[in-house]
């Protein structure tokens, strides 16, 4: 009966548009919904799981360890090793592709940067051509104009994404 | 009489490796969490499954836990997770009640025409009849609903959980009102509403 009476109050502050009244009344109403329960062994196989899982990842941190201190170790032994010959190698072979390959990178920067001036001068003569100040006004109103289209299609979307288009 | 330790000072314990505080903080959720995914999944036995990975999950990244956030949040958020990862990988959708009947999800559905006697018997007339009309909700405002009415969190912590604007959350809270106001009405339990 009581319950009846704080449903008739939630519907009637619902139908009215109280919002405070509606929360608390139906707070209310809404107590005597039981909640799901968990199965009586739910508590012990869960804690079962979680130490099963904090073990499992200890053990293999431990190896995890033990692993990367023995390829570390190999890894340091190889290279000791290996370290005279080898190192000797590269340092030779690195001089002679540098010695080789100098004059082609100066001669290739040089071209390149000739063709940087060319293509520099081309671009100043065409700009002050058509830079003319009406021009440079109506290239900015256009580039404003998809800025703004922009951010206002980015806030249809997000606003669209969260369903509160219509709010 | 001794106060018992907070979530988060369970969860500090927890981190630092006692069996006992873990224990206590699975039992202390075990319920809620258990209760958060049913709605979801209206299968106990899923519902209990969802929740242990849930609890999994939480435990593994219990060192990501900031103590200064309420610790129910970010269980909540940590166990939706899991939840709605399932429901990805299970190819069920989380927008309607109808769309999750059409995959075939006949636990879903079945407590949207009515639910067993035996679980009515428990329960008062009145109670049932609101567990039915918010089985009939959309996923996101049942969940709201839930973790406010039944949970207890406020509207910032919901937010927070959901990752949605506080006002995106008490938005849906009204529509939910609205419509169990609705399905109730219309199962004969009051004046009809117009939503």
């Amino acid at each position: 009966m009581q319950d009846r009476e704080q449903l008739e109050r939630w519907l009637a502050s619902e139908a009215t548009g109280q919002e405070d009244a509606a929360d608390a009344a139906f707070a209310h109403l809404f107590a005597a919904v039981p909640k799901v329960e968990p199965g009586a062994e739910f508590v012990d196989r869960t804690t079962a799981r979680v130490w099963g899982e904090r073990t499992r990842r200890r053990r293999v941190a431990v190896f995890g360890w033990a692993a990367a201190l023995v390829i570390a170790a190999a890894g340091s032994l190889a290279g000791y090793l290996a370290a005279a010959p080898v190192s000797a190698w590269a340092v030779k072979t690195g001089v002679q592709v540098m010695s080789h390959a100098m004059p082609w990178l100066v001669a290739y920067a040089t071209e390149a940067m000739t063709l940087w001036w060319v293509a520099a001068r081309v671009g100043n003569h065409i700009a002050i051509a058509i830079a003319t100040p009406p021009r440079a006004a109506a290239l900015v109103a256009v580039e404003l104009v998809g800025i703004f289209a922009f951010f206002a299609l980015q806030r249809l979307v997000r606003l669209e994404l969260r369903g509160e288009a219509h709010v | 009489m001794s106060v018992p330790p907070s979530d988060a000072e369970l969860a500090k314990e927890a981190l630092a490796g006692s069996d006992a505080a873990s224990r206590a903080l699975i039992a202390r959720y075990a319920t809620p969490a258990v209760n958060f995914v049913f709605r979801f999944v209206h299968d106990r036995a899923l519902a209990e499954d969802l929740a242990q990975e849930g609890f999994l999950r939480v435990f593994q990244r219990l060192n990501t836990y900031d103590p200064e956030r309420k610790f129910s949040s970010w269980f909540f958020q940590v166990v939706r997770n899991v939840t709605i990862d399932h429901l990805r990988v299970n190819r069920l959708a989380t927008t309607s009640l109808d769309e999750l009947k059409e995959a075939g999800f006949e636990g879903a559905a079945a407590d949207q025409t009515s639910s067993s006697p035996e679980h009515l018997a428990g329960q008062g007339e009145l109670a049932g009849a609101l567990e039915q009309a918010l089985a009939r909700l959309r996923p996101e405002y049942r969940e709201v609903v839930v973790l406010r009415y039944q949970e207890g969190l406020t509207h910032p912590e919901i937010s927070e959980i959901l990752g949605l604007p506080s006002g995106t959350v008490k938005t849906y809270l009204h529509r939910a009102r609205k419509e169990l106001a609705s399905i109730l009405s219309s199962k004969g339990w009051g004046p009809r509403l117009n939503v």
